[in-house]
């Protein structure tokens, strides 16, 4: 199947959705992003990476090292209250977007 | 996200970035461990697994690279890795690093030279306390548009300050010097008489001591002095016990009371006061300068700080509201009732004052305008330069920019890299130009100090200078930077990665021609303007003043009372090698005149002086060598008991006795008690006030009949050793004045220095404009000889062909006489306009001399003639043979 590209700005919101519910490793992040978007979307390292690293320095995320399912090192991000909040308002904004896009569509 | 948050991350990441790093590879590592776990659970097999995992990260470097980008701090983590490449590079190209550092340190420093001299004389704050809330005093006469009137009498200053629901405080000041010491051991110290205000108002607090009060201004308070830190470090070695010694000024005894603080030399910039009086003092010390208290002397500046929450504008209408009140008491009664009502009707401005005052800034303020204009084109002309080093260099570097690009560093990077370079070379060269500055700062105050006025700056670089200097270096190092790095990232990476980096150079051969052009351009302004200032000064030396300046020594005795007796004059006669001496109230230039209504008998006095008025001894003419054109000059017979005589010059004769000689006419007028003259003698014009004015109508009037004492130089034309004769003088007045300072200096020295500035414009633009005109040919030189080796094939070739190497040594040449060529033709307009701003400088030469611009083009093609003919005589021994394999 052919992947889509990622649309600019929404990898940050996806990350962070996943986060809501447990910490998680980058492997995992990507792997739950491939499955949630139904195999639609497949991340970069070399974008999911810098995003994690940028959410992390401003504090939206916070970085433990722990062991892996398989008893690897890994690094588990997990979601902080300033970063529950980047969610909650980045989330009401994209709904609006969506809602305005499809009522366009739907409209025309 | 919050500064300081970010700031945090910052110096988080400098500090801890092995760690950070390490992480980040531990991180990466095990993403591809999970996905190449992942893919063999999906059954492939392990080493297909690894290949795909690679695959799908996407190159391990590029993603970290990715991620550091993504770090706040990334970028001064790049750019301190640029830092140390250029350094390296620097290091290792060091001819090159050398010839660039020292044309910006040359550039950067001349700039800074005179950004420090504007700097010190018209930007800088007094060190006192809030300067930017003293305003100064000024008296505007009506009609006037500027403020004109900087100078009051001491009783206006007293009454200023008496205001005090306008003024918390008022200072008049005024320079000065005193001879401090026994007799026979004088030493002239540079000093400054203030009103009791001056401290006060000025904010200052002693280090020792006690500073003058407005108890000290009062005519017959004790004689009290306050010494600058200076001073006081220099003659008492910083000793507490100064406070309360005394001095001995003019036999008179002073002490000492306190001293300034550090870095405070007074309200005068450019002259440094080491001891400070109170005015009322001076009836005390110099009977003879008691008028100095009374209203007809304007001689005091004033700085004011007006009171706490006054507008500048309320100030000055209170303060003209007073001046209404009080005007008619405080103009001197004896001055025509003409100049009385002007000054009535004066009204004060109030303007900003923190820097304090100097006469220099009113007479060096163009010139340092000009000059700063000047040092800017030469260091657009050092820009240039440097710009075309580092294009000629830049086919050296074609190839590892290609490389850069094609790994994939983009465009921006690349240009920043270099630009970085380019700043850094810029620094390097500020950080020399700082050090060259000080040497020129200080040779560019030798210049304007003469020994009449000596000019002292601090010139220890301060932020003000440091922050022009850098900003110099930042923009030139963008400057000059710019359009080489945009050039060098231009090209394609595939074409240029290659060997033939020289195919791509085609737009390169437009650029570097033109940046020579330009500095042609530019030198032509500076030779021009150079030649205009170097005309003047050669108009003005070799003007001829109406008398012979060299020879003659002037004697002057300070503190002198009465006139000099006939017989001193008589003894100095006698000394060998001296000619001929006489007296005189003035000498040419010496600094002040004396003026009067004169008109021939019958005719009403004028209101207004319309003569000059020197009182002169016998053979006074003889020894300034002035032309007596009819009659005869005074001799020993002109005394008080004989008919009183005076002389005139011909401008005087020409407008008054239109008809005749003058000779045996009468002058009416009220000079020194009388009320009438007989005209015996005229006088060729002689410049008395200045070279750049034609001599004044000028009546002289025997020194013998004068009835008061009046300040008297002592003119003496020697011949042989001026230095021999003028000890010779010393030893022999030295011993009847015991008391007196005598001061001895040549005329000569005083002419010249009346043109102290046209001297340093002279100078500094010729130097600046030599400077500029090497660059420019260093620059073309650069070019052709650029050009040369990349041409060496064809040359070769054509010399295979048959060519002669004259014929090739003319190309070349022809190629650089085209480029100079174009250069003064785009130069002739910017000279057109820059003469123009100089004018009012300039003296017997007009701004678009055509002789001094046709020496400027010529200067310009004959030095581009040499700068071209090393290279062409290069291109001249091309081997055809060796050119051809060169390949």
């Amino acid at each position: 199947m052919d992947k889509l590209d990622i649309p600019q700005g929404t990898l940050d919101l996806m990350i962070l959705t996943i986060l809501v519910r447990e910490p998680m490793h980058g492997y995992g992040i990507s792997q739950r992003l491939e499955q949630l978007s139904h195999g639609h979307f497949q991340v970069n390292p070399g974008s999911l990476f810098p995003s994690l690293y940028r959410l992390e320095q401003d504090g939206k995320l916070k970085g433990e090292w722990g062991a892996s399912e398989n008893n690897r090192k890994a690094k588990y991000y997990k979601l902080t209250a300033s970063g529950r909040k980047q969610l909650e308002q980045h989330r009401e904004r994209w709904d609006r977007v969506a809602f305005a896009i499809t009522s366009v569509l739907e409209g025309a | 996200m919050t500064l300081l948050h970010r700031l945090r991350s910052v110096v988080h990441w400098i500090f801890h970035r092995s760690k950070a790093e390490q992480g980040l590879n531990d991180e990466l590592q095990s993403f591809l461990d999970m996905s190449v776990a992942d893919k063999i659970a999906d059954g492939l097999s392990p080493s297909e697994a690894r290949r795909l995992a690679r695959v799908e990260l996407g190159g391990l470097e590029q993603v970290k690279e990715h991620v550091r980008t993504e770090r706040h701090g990334a970028r001064l983590d790049e750019i301190g890795r640029d830092v140390r490449y250029a350094l390296r590079l620097f290091f290792k190209n060091r001819a090159f690093t050398c010839t660039v550092v020292l044309t910006l340190a040359l550039g950067i420093g001349a700039n800074t030279a005179i950004f420090s001299l504007m700097d010190a004389l018209m930007l800088r704050y007094l060190p006192v306390r809030n300067p930017q809330e003293l305003q100064q005093v000024w008296l505007q006469s009506p009609g006037a548009k500027e403020p004109g009137g900087e100078s009051f009498s001491y009783p206006i200053v007293r009454a200023l300050g008496d205001q005090r629901d306008i003024f918390s405080g008022v200072a008049g000041f005024a320079g000065t010097s005193f001879d401090v010491g026994t007799p026979g051991s004088f030493n002239r110290v540079p000093g400054a008489l203030v009103t009791g205000g001056y401290y006060s108002t000025l904010g200052l607090n002693p280090v020792v001591g006690r500073l003058l009060t407005d108890d000290d201004d009062r005519v017959g308070a004790p004689l009290s002095a306050v010494i600058s830190y200076g001073y006081w470090q220099r003659e008492f070695a910083g000793s507490h016990q100064a406070v309360g010694q005394t001095i001995r000024i003019k036999g008179n005894v002073v002490t000492i009371v306190g001293v300034t603080p550090r870095g405070f030399v007074g309200a005068n910039v450019g002259a440094v006061a080491d001891i400070t009086m109170a005015i009322a003092a001076l009836p005390q010390m110099y009977p003879t300068m008691a008028p100095l208290l009374g209203t007809g002397n304007v001689w005091l500046r004033v700085l004011a700080r007006v009171n706490q929450g006054m507008s500048t504008d309320e100030a000055t209408s209170r303060l003209n509201v007073m001046w209404s009140r009080l005007a008619d008491s405080l103009i001197n009664p004896g001055w025509p009732p003409s100049e009385r009502k002007k000054i009535a009707e004066s009204v004060f401005r109030l303007t900003p004052g923190g820097t304090g005052w100097s006469y220099l800034r009113e007479r060096y303020r163009n010139p340092l305008y000009i000059l700063m204009s000047a040092v800017s084109l030469v260091l657009l002309i050092a820009c240039a330069n440097v710009a075309t080093l580092l294009l000629a260099r830049a086919s050296a570097r074609h190839k590892e920019i290609a490389v850069r690009l094609a790994i994939g560093a983009s465009r921006a990077r690349v240009v920043r890299q270099l630009l970085i370079e380019s700043t850094m070379l810029s620094l390097i060269g500020a950080g020399v130009g700082v050090a060259f500055a000080r040497v020129l700062g200080s040779i560019l105050v030798g210049l304007i100090s003469t020994d009449l006025s000596s000019v002292n700056f601090d010139l220890t670089p301060n932020w003000h200078v440091l922050t022009f200097s850098s900003a110099a270096a930042i923009v030139t190092g963008i400057l000059f930077g710019m359009a080489p790095a945009m050039q060098m990232t231009a090209v394609n990476p595939l074409v240029a990665s290659k060997d033939e980096s020289r195919t791509t150079a085609g737009s390169r051969s437009r650029l570097l021609p033109s940046l020579v052009v330009a500095q042609v351009a530019l030198s032509l302004v500076l030779l021009a303007g150079a030649g205009l200032f170097v005309r003047t000064l050669n108009n003005l030396q070799s003007l001829d003043p109406g008398f012979r300046t060299e020879g003659v020594l002037l004697v002057e005795l300070e503190d002198q009372r009465g006139l000099i007796p006939p017989t001193l004059v008589e003894e100095l006669q006698r000394l060998p090698g001296v000619l001929s001496t006489t007296v005189s109230t003035h000498t040419p230039f010496n600094g002040w005149t004396w003026s009067e209504p004169v008109m021939p008998a019958g005719q009403p006095l004028p209101e207004r002086d319309n003569a000059f008025v020197v009182a002169a001894g016998p053979r006074f003419l003889s020894t300034l060598q002035s032309q007596l054109v009819a009659g005869r000059e005074f001799t020993d017979r002109d005394r008080r008991d004989g008919v009183p005589v005076a002389l005139v010059n011909e401008a005087y004769a020409a407008r008054y006795f239109p008809n005749g000689s003058g000779i045996g006419e009468h002058l009416s007028t009220n000079i020194a008690g009388y009320k009438d003259f007989e005209v015996v003698g005229v006088v060729r014009n002689a410049k008395l006030a200045g070279l750049r004015v034609a001599a004044p109508p000028t009546v002289y009037v025997a020194y013998y009949q004068l009835k008061s004492a009046r300040a008297t130089t002592i003119s003496v034309r020697a011949a042989g050793s001026l230095a021999r004769v003028s000890s010779a003088i010393q030893q022999t007045l030295q011993p009847k004045f015991p008391n007196t300072p005598i001061e001895v200096r040549g005329l000569s020295t005083q002419v010249a220095n009346t043109i102290v500035r046209e001297r340093m414009m002279a100078m500094l633009a010729g130097g600046f404009a030599v400077l500029a005109l090497t660059l420019a040919c260093v620059g073309l030189y650069g070019l052709l000889a650029y050009t040369v080796s990349r041409q060496t094939k064809e040359i070769g070739i054509r010399m295979a062909l048959g060519a002669q190497a004259s014929r090739v040594v003319a190309s070349v040449v022809t190629g650089g006489t085209r480029l100079v060529t174009l250069g003064v033709l785009v130069g002739l307009p910017a000279v057109w306009i820059g003469s123009r701003s100089i004018e009012s400088l300039l003296f017997g030469v007009t701004p678009l001399d055509a002789v001094t611009i046709a020496g400027a083009i010529l200067v310009l093609l004959a030095a581009a003639q040499v700068a071209a003919y090393l290279p062409a005589r290069r291109a001249s021994r091309v081997d055809p043979l060796e050119a051809l394999r060169h390949e």
